[in-house]
């Protein structure tokens, strides 16, 4: 499959500090097909994070465009660019983003029940018991250990039903061990929903499983490699 | 976003705590609202009806002429009780001697509101009767007993009647104010009255239909029988026939209901506080639906949906809550306030209700609509600040929302304005001085010891927190300040308004020959000031040209309140205005002789439409004056002493043989003067007001009562705006000293840094507050009282000591939870 789902041309991220205007992302232009699976890496601070959340839609670049799903993301409003991100996209966070006061079923409920779902709960159940948590759906996410919460996070970005999904760092907050596991859960699924992943990560045996490595350094894209 | 998870948001978000504040806010501005105004509305309803004892009934409709029948038809059709009273001016005979005395032919049902009381013995006090006297019988005043030689069991002859003496009448409800109903009392039956055959045409008659019932009952009544009452009678209500009372309902109407205002801003202070404490905390929360696909405004609609819920379950929480508190604070005044409450309308539960949803919408909206704002990027990026609701939006939204709740209350534009202008001022003045005192307070904070640097580090860092902090601490704390200075000064001057030694009697009709051996008796026996009123009777007949009816008719409002312009009253002269007399415009006449001018009572003149240099002609005994009216009066009715709504300049009436009225203080126990005075003149008569003083002073002292106990309530009501706020902060100070203890501050440095973080505050606030304290009652004192004004020594020490123990207690309370927990788990709660 060569159908492109996602492009940006000439992204460029520049915000207003005390000292002064900051270029965070200079000129950023790529393209990536479905299904396919890339790693955007690069030293901290190189702005991998700003450009994942401009290619997702939760943020907008001072110029440029950016291509989702066919959809020009910087001609969208913050409404329906809030509807694409329900239809196309699910997320994985470095610091899981779970609902403290939900638990992990409902915390995978959630995209469901925001779609307006005749039944959220079973697929929740189900998605739950695929990433080994049947038995923890009552529990909250204070109750559950770095990893647990990254399974419950990652059952969630599935509940989405993500044609694309991103995430940024989803092991840099667990050690090896754990952080394989989830990965290998994360690559799992991602396969088994023939979903675009897009990995944001400075792990480079992480990166090296993704199809394709773009690596940032200051702002700007400077190799492109593939696996 | 779906209900069924809005719902679940909530309940976990309840039982997490997170929304208690704000509920809690909006269940005491409820309460506080519905409990202020139940009481109050019970109370007023008392004490209108026990005022309307004055009258002996809820209105009446009196005149000189026989009241139609079917007046009293029409009032019974609507279900009204109703008496009737006659009352003439006649001789009555003894044996040996005879009396001029104030007749009053009462009907079976008489009186309507108050009761008769009687006793076998003159000059006591005697007890309460629902009877009147039967027929045949008589009862009398205790000094026409001596007056008369009589005693019960006697015979007396009214007219062509032999009556029997059966009783002594030692008090009627509605004795008090009238200045026609001269001369001791005789009552008897109504249904004697033509057996006497004094009633002529010609006699001067009061007949009065009295009626009891339902206000609408009443106003209906009214309005049907409007065109009827123009011919010549009078429609009373207590506020019209007794001008006193109705200025202390009055006064007691704006002091309630203010005190229920500021009880309100300090609930909308808090649960502004709360409601921006809750959005804060959810700011997370919407940035992960916002990245799960939910629009800005399913956010909006949905947090709007949540408020919906909080504000519909916190106001009925609210209604029980404040309905439970008026029945207590009833339940303690019982035995203070020897009323008979009646029950409670559906009002007060209105305006509860519709104070709670006006208090969410204009303190709790803007941060909540906020919400839709929040960026989702904020799932990548935690340090995102928020900018937050804009401050102006905030402020105008609750700028409208106070601005609604006083014009609703107050019904008054002018006193809605002066509220928020004192405090805006407030506010600010409180605000800078707070500044100053952190600023000072780190500069010692240098030089002192390790809790107290630490302290004032921490409220220093936290400057606008801190800063709103001592506002909010230092206005509830100024508040309880103002009522203990301004109870003392508030009571006072309504105890000044008729002092202890007031006059307490009337003698009309003196004539000038009798003045000279008269005043000889008054300054010997009594306490007399030796003030003298001359007093004609006459009536307006003419303004600017055109007839006194056809003026009425064309610049006067039918509802009008207030003696008609028309009638017949009592005139004066004089050169000097009495002190509970201010001149409002135009100005006084001196000694000279100047041409005929009048000064005419400024309630008077507006419903009369009378204004500078108007003419008006008199008719006086038969002779033709006309004045300019030049100048316009304020009179404080309620000081009891002589008054006249038109005084003429000191020439005019000068050729028109006047009788003179003069007033004098006699204790309660040297009645039997009267005697003495009446059996040396007889034809002057005695008006007794000491009853109705004394009756006023009881209302005055209950209202004083209701004052204090809603001061209690917005007190009450501060000190939740200080939980409030400290809850508010909480957060903030948790997650500083859970660091402190992680970099291995002991437990008791960081119970000591606390305890002085609020030490300091309540300090801070106290100190604020006694400022405020002092400014608020200089200018009472000054200003309003015209009082010398002293500072209050006590006050510099009870300001800061009170917010001292207060705050200090409140906010240890509630941070126990914090000191307590092991540093991660405050770390956790807050992440
Ligand atoms: N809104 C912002 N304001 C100021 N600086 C920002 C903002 N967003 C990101 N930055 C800065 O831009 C740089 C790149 O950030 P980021 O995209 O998080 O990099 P990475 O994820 O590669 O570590 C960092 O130096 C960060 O501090
Ligand atoms: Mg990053």
């Amino acid at each position: 499959m060569t159908a492109e789902i996602l492009s940006a041309s000439g992204v460029t991220k520049i915000v207003p500090t005390s000292a002064g205007e900051l270029t965070i992302l200079d000129g950023i232009s790529l393209e990536i097909n479905a299904a396919e699976s890339v790693a955007i890496i690069g030293a901290s601070g190189s702005g991998k994070t700003t450009l994942l959340g401009i290619l997702a839609g939760l943020d907008t670049p001072s110029s440029g465009s950016v291509l989702l799903d066919g959809n020009e993301l910087t001609a969208l409003d913050e409404e329906q660019r809030a509807v694409l991100r329900g239809e196309l996209v699910g997320f994985v966070f470095q610091s899981f983003q779970l609902l403290g006061s939900l638990t992990a079923l409902e915390n995978v409920m959630l995209p469901g029940e925001l779609r307006g779902d005749s039944d959220p709960r079973s697929e929740a159940s189900e998605l739950l018991r695929r990433v080994g948590l049947g038995d923890r759906a009552t529990h909250y996410p204070r109750q559950l250990s770095g990893g647990e919460q990254q399974r419950v996070a990652i059952a969630r970005a599935f509940a989405s039903r993500p044609k694309i999904l991103f995430a940024d760092e989803p092991t840099g907050n667990l050690d090896k061990v754990t952080g394989a596991r989830v990965i290998e859960l994360l690559f799992d699924l991602n396969r088994e929903f023939a979903a675009t992943l897009i990995l944001v990560t400075h792990d480079a045996p992480l990166a090296e499983r993704c199809q394709r490595l773009l690596e940032l350094d200051g702002g700007r894209l400077v190799t492109e490699t593939r696996a | 976003m779906r209900l069924l998870l809005l719902l679940r948001l909530l309940a976990r978000d309840w039982r997490a705590g997170e929304l208690r504040l704000l509920v809690t806010a909006v269940v005491v501005a409820v309460a506080t609202v519905t409990a202020i105004s139940l009481f109050v509305d019970r109370l007023q309803a008392a004490l209108l009806s026990e005022s309307s004892t004055f009258l002996a009934a809820d209105r009446v409709i009196s005149s000189s002429r026989i009241i139609p029948d079917e007046f009293r038809v029409a009032a019974e059709q609507r279900g009204l009780e109703t008496a009737e009273t006659l009352t003439f001016p006649s001789m009555v005979f003894s044996a040996q001697r005879n009396q001029l005395v104030s007749v009053k032919a009462v009907s079976q049902r008489y009186p309507l509101r108050g009761s008769l009381r009687i006793s076998d013995q003159p000059f006591v006090q005697g007890a309460r009767t629902d009877t009147v006297p039967a027929r045949g019988d008589v009862w009398l005043d205790s000094r026409l007993f001596p007056a008369l030689g009589l005693a019960i069991g006697d015979i007396v002859t009214v007219g062509v009647a032999d009556l029997r003496i059966a009783q002594v009448l030692t008090d009627e409800p509605d004795r008090g104010g009238s200045f026609f109903d001269l001369g001791p009392r005789l009552l008897m039956h109504i249904d004697d009255v033509p057996a006497t055959e004094v009633v002529q045409p010609g006699s001067r008659l009061l007949y009065r239909l009295l009626l009891r019932g339902d206000d609408g009952d009443l106003a209906d009544l009214r309005s049907t029988l409007d065109e009827e009452l123009a011919k010549g009678f009078r429609w009373q209500s207590i506020r019209e026939s007794s001008p006193s009372i109705g200025d202390a309902l009055d006064r007691a109407e704006s002091f309630l209901l203010l005190g229920g205002l500021l009880a309100v801003l300090l609930a909308g202070v808090a649960v502004a506080l709360a409601a921006d404490r809750y959005a804060r905390r959810h700011y997370d929360h919407v940035a992960i639906f916002k990245t799960l696909g939910a629009t800005p405004a399913d956010v909006q609609w949905g947090y709007l949906t949540v408020l919906g819920i909080i504000g519909i379950v916190a106001v009925s929480v609210g209604l029980l809550v404040g309905a439970g508190l008026h029945l207590s604070i009833v339940g303690i005044l019982r035995s203070y306030l020897p009323l008979e409450l009646p029950a409670p309308g559906l009002k007060p539960l209105v305006v509860g209700s519709v104070t709670g949803f006006v208090c969410l919408v204009a303190f709790a909206l803007p941060p909540i609509m906020n919400l839709r704002r929040i960026s989702p990027m904020r799932v990548i990026r935690r340090d995102l600040e928020h900018a937050g609701v804009s401050r102006a939006l905030t402020y105008a939204f609750a700028g409208c929302g106070s601005l609604l709740l006083l014009v609703w209350y107050t019904d008054s534009w002018w006193l809605t304005a002066w509220t928020l202008v004192g405090v805006l001022g407030i506010v600010v003045c409180f605000g800078v001085l707070a500044t100053l005192l952190l600023r000072g307070g780190r500069v010692v904070g240098m030089q002192a010891g390790n809790y107290w640097r630490l302290a004032l580090a921490g409220l220093q860092r936290r400057h606008r927190e801190s800063v709103a902090q001592i506002l909010i601490f230092g206005l509830a704390i100024m508040l309880l300040l103002i009522l203990l200075l301004v109870r003392v000064a508030l009571v006072d001057e309504w105890r000044q308004q008729i002092p202890d030694r007031a006059p307490n009697h009337f003698l009309m009709n003196i004539v000038p020959e009798q003045l000279g051996p008269l005043e000889e008796l008054l300054t010997s026996r009594v306490d007399y000031k030796g003030e003298l009123f001359p007093m004609i009777r006459g009536h307006v007949v003419a303004v600017n040209g055109q007839s006194a009816a056809q003026w009425e008719s064309e610049h006067r409002h039918p509802d009008a309140p207030g003696p008609r312009l028309s009638s017949e009253r009592n005139l004066s002269w004089t050169t000097q205005l009495s002190e509970n007399n201010r001149l409002i415009e135009g100005i006084w006449w001196g000694e000279e002789e100047v041409e005929p001018q009048i000064s005419v009572e400024q309630d008077y003149a507006s419903s009369s439409h009378l204004s500078l240099g108007d003419v008006v002609d008199f008719n006086i005994g038969g002779i033709s004056v006309s004045a300019t009216v030049s100048s316009l009066r304020r009179v404080e009715w309620d000081s009891m002493e002589p008054n006249f709504f038109i005084l003429f300049s000191p020439g005019a009436l000068v050729d028109i043989p006047a009788t003179y009225m003069t007033s004098f203080y006699l204790p309660a126990d040297e009645k039997r003067f009267l005697n003495d005075l009446l059996s040396q003149f007889p034809t002057v008569t005695v008006i007794e007001v000491d009853e109705l003083i004394r009756q006023i002073q009881s209302i005055i002292s209950r209202v004083t009562q209701a004052v204090e106990l809603i001061l209690a309530l917005v007190v009450a009501s501060g000190a939740l705006v200080l939980i409030a706020s400290i809850q508010a902060s909480r957060d903030q100070r948790l997650a500083e000293h859970a660091l402190l203890r992680a970099l291995g501050a002991t437990r008791r440095l960081i119970t000591g840094s606390l305890a002085a973080e609020f030490a300091l505050l309540g300090i801070f606030a106290g100190i604020v507050a006694t400022i405020g304290a002092e400014v608020t009652a200089y200018a009472l004192q000054v200003e309003v009282f015209e009082l010398p004004y002293q500072l209050h020594p006590w006050l510099w020490a009870l300001g800061p000591t009170l917010g001292l123990v207060f705050i200090l207690l409140i906010g240890m309370l509630g941070t126990r939870k914090l000191v307590n927990s092991p540093p991660v788990a405050v770390l956790r709660e807050l992440d």
